[in-house]
């Protein structure tokens, strides 16, 4: 069989527009179709992925117990199902998030949610365009009636995982890794930061991030490298707030190994979602963030018709913010240190202790 | 001085980590390109083979058995864009580019079938990575590459290829077969590149782990003038200055801080001044890029 050069060329520069086109249509969502009574849900995930075992993950447990109420991996949820249909967007590129969200909008859904901080400016636009429909945005902030912006208090929890890791250091050199390098990732170093020195004054910290595009959550080979530097000039507990890429510390504690007392010699705090599983012994502990929660109260304030646009803010005294303790890291965190710990975060609730918030103007 | 000695070899050992995975990718470009097709696809490669290893590794608990299979996959992935651009004689660029694409696309859609996940395998136990046989094998593979181009008739018939492909068939050179053999191999290479970022490095794969590293290695390999050893000596200076940026964050000097946002694009910043300036004269294989179409 022979062809022509031009007829190949001719069919590759077809492939080459048609497979944009494809993508673009990967990223509609499917339609219910069947019940119209349900209400409709639609979420668009962040660069990293549903399954990060982070950040998103935790997005994906709100939305599956109010539609099904399982978490994903089939657990019962604690708060019973709502009843409503969710359809989920994994946008490829940062380019297909607003037909994502658009596609929602248009097709009448009930709640457009949008995860990240990065969806904001896109949601704004989008739900100026449809003023009936109900928005709400993670980590964003919008000032549109009818998006609500939840926002957590980072620092809140990052605090209390800071006065744990000062305690548990022997070095009295701490690790921060970010992922991409932006105000709201330095929130979660500030409060870390300020929680280490509240007990321990002259501890160091080595605050490192992944990189300043969005593929740095997705790099756990550099999150490792950065890992292994940190640990090489003297780091033992590393929090990571880098999504995938934050993997990459977990891999360099694991690599440092334990010492002769069975012990790890250098612990990873995890991020997000209790990740103390991932890496069971290494785990410090979680800054656990409950976006699952403040999903699923989202979707209930919708199916109940009471939802409202502005801020919900998460922080220590709504449970929004916390540190995990589970059987993987409860021999590994002391009593007293823990009591202390229980200690700031009543003070914080009180207002007692103000830790300082890296996003505040 | 053990101090600083220790420091020199930990800045070593990152340097040598970080450029394994650009210097196997490089290696396989070279065998294609000096073959005369281009290889852009070396990331999507990479790709492919870092998905392949981390899914078999986790199926068969064996990380050979991962490799393996990377190395498969990333043949396999090859010979698309060897039947596009020496069968069909398409846009070497353009095939090379859509297999990046595409490569993008199918790990995220395959983990879905297989992990219930849209684009990350399931953690590979540390029992099961090979943190340390991909390192010995890239540079292993520089002196390989280099006596089989130089001293082989296979890398002869090769670099004739490359260069004048119509001499070489007019000698009996099989132009066709040649590049089929090249395009392959560069496959096979580049997947172990990636296979090292996902049972190597890391313990999963994650969507395009990858992050640019096939780019880079294309660069060095220009930057190494299509020749193994200073290929290799590319891919060391551009891990060492990763190695220098990871190093320099967050290290005041003279007491000022330098932008994160500046230490992170040192790496690209040196890419750009090598290959723009530094290097001299870098000339490719007269005939890269041009489709051969035997004469009638």
């Amino acid at each position: 069989m022979k062809i022509d050069r031009r007829a190949a060329r001719k069919v590759l520069t077809a492939l080459f527009v048609a497979l944009p086109l494809a993508a673009a249509a990967c990223t509609m969502p499917a339609d219910t179709g069947a019940d119209g009574s349900k209400m409709r849900v639609g979420i668009v995930f962040d660069i990293g992925g549903k399954d990060d075992r982070s950040f998103n993950a935790a997005a994906l447990v709100g939305v599956s117990c109010a539609a099904t109420g399982t978490k994903p991996d089939g657990t019962p949820c604690e708060k019973p199902s709502l009843g409503v249909v969710v359809r989920d967007v994994e946008p490829g590129s940062p380019t297909s998030i607003e037909p994502a969200m658009r596609a929602f909008a248009e097709r009448g859904y009930d709640l457009v949610i949008g995860v990240g901080f990065a969806q904001a400016p896109i949601m704004e636009s989008v739900a100026k365009d449809y003023p009936n429909i109900n928005f709400a945005i993670i980590d964003g902030v919008s000032e549109l009636p009818n998006v609500a912006s939840l926002v957590f208090r980072e620092h809140e929890g990052s605090y209390l995982v800071g006065m744990i890791a000062a305690r548990a250091s022997r070095t009295g050199t701490l690790g921060f890794l970010g992922g991409m390098d932006i105000p709201l990732i330095h929130r979660f170093a500030k409060g870390y930061e300020e929680g280490a020195r509240a007990v321990r004054p002259d501890v160091r910290i080595i605050q490192n991030y992944v990189g300043v595009t969005d593929g740095a959550w997705n790099n756990p080979g550099k999150g490792k490298e950065l890992s292994l530097s940190q640990i090489g000039k003297g780091a033992d507990v590393i929090f990571t707030a880098a999504g995938n890429s934050g993997l990459g510390a977990f891999d360099a504690v694991e690599q440092a190994g334990k010492g002769a007392d069975g012990r790890a010699t250098h612990f990873v705090i995890g991020v997000d979602s209790n990740q103390n599983m991932v890496k069971p012994g290494y785990v410090l502990t979680s800054m656990v963030k409950r976006v699952d929660n403040a999903v699923y109260d989202i979707i209930e304030d919708v199916v109940n018709r009471r939802f409202k646009g502005g801020f919900h803010v998460f922080g220590l005294s709504e449970d929004g913010v916390a540190y995990s303790l589970d059987q993987y890291n409860r021999d590994l965190i002391p009593a007293d240190v823990l009591q202390e710990a229980d200690a700031a975060r009543q003070k914080i609730i009180n207002g007692e202790i103000k830790v300082t918030d890296a996003m505040a103007k | 001085m053990t101090d600083y000695l220790n420091v020199a070899l930990i800045f070593l050992a990152s340097t040598i980590r970080l450029a394994t995975p650009l210097l196997l990718a490089a290696l396989g470009g070279l065998f294609s390109e000096r073959a005369g097709v281009i290889n852009i696809a070396l990331e999507g490669l990479m790709l492919a083979g870092a998905f392949t290893a981390a899914a078999m590794t986790h199926y068969s608990g064996s990380p050979w058995i991962g490799l393996l299979a990377g190395i498969g996959a990333g043949v396999a992935v090859a010979a698309l864009h060897a039947v596009a651009s020496i069968r069909y004689r398409a846009d070497q660029v353009v095939s090379g580019t859509a297999i990046n694409i595409l490569m993008l696309g199918v790990p995220a859609m395959l983990s879905g079938a297989f992990f219930l996940s849209s684009g990350a395998t399931p953690q590979i136990p540390k029992e099961n990575l090979i943190p340390l046989t991909p390192v010995v094998l890239a540079l292993l593979l520089v002196a390989a590459t280099w006596y089989v181009l130089y001293r082989t008739p296979f890398g002869l018939r090769l670099r004739a290829v490359g260069e004048n492909p119509e001499a070489a068939d007019a000698a009996g050179v099989s132009v066709t077969q040649m590049r089929y053999s090249a395009v392959l191999i560069s496959g096979a290479l580049a997947a172990v590149g990636g296979a090292y970022l996902s049972i190597g490095q890391s313990s999963l794969f994650t969507r395009n782990m990858t992050a640019g590293r096939g780019f880079i290695a294309l660069a060095a390999l220009i930057f190494g003038k299509w020749r193994p050893v200073q290929t290799m000596l590319a891919c060391l200076l551009f891990g060492a200055t990763e190695a220098l940026a990871i190093r320099m964050q967050g290290v005041p000097i003279r007491g000022t801080e330098i932008p994160n946002q500046f230490v992170q694009i040192i790496p690209y910043v040196l890419t750009i001044v090598v290959l723009a300036g530094f290097i001299g004269h870098s000339r490719a294989p007269r005939a890269l890029g041009i489709p051969y179409q035997k004469e009638k």
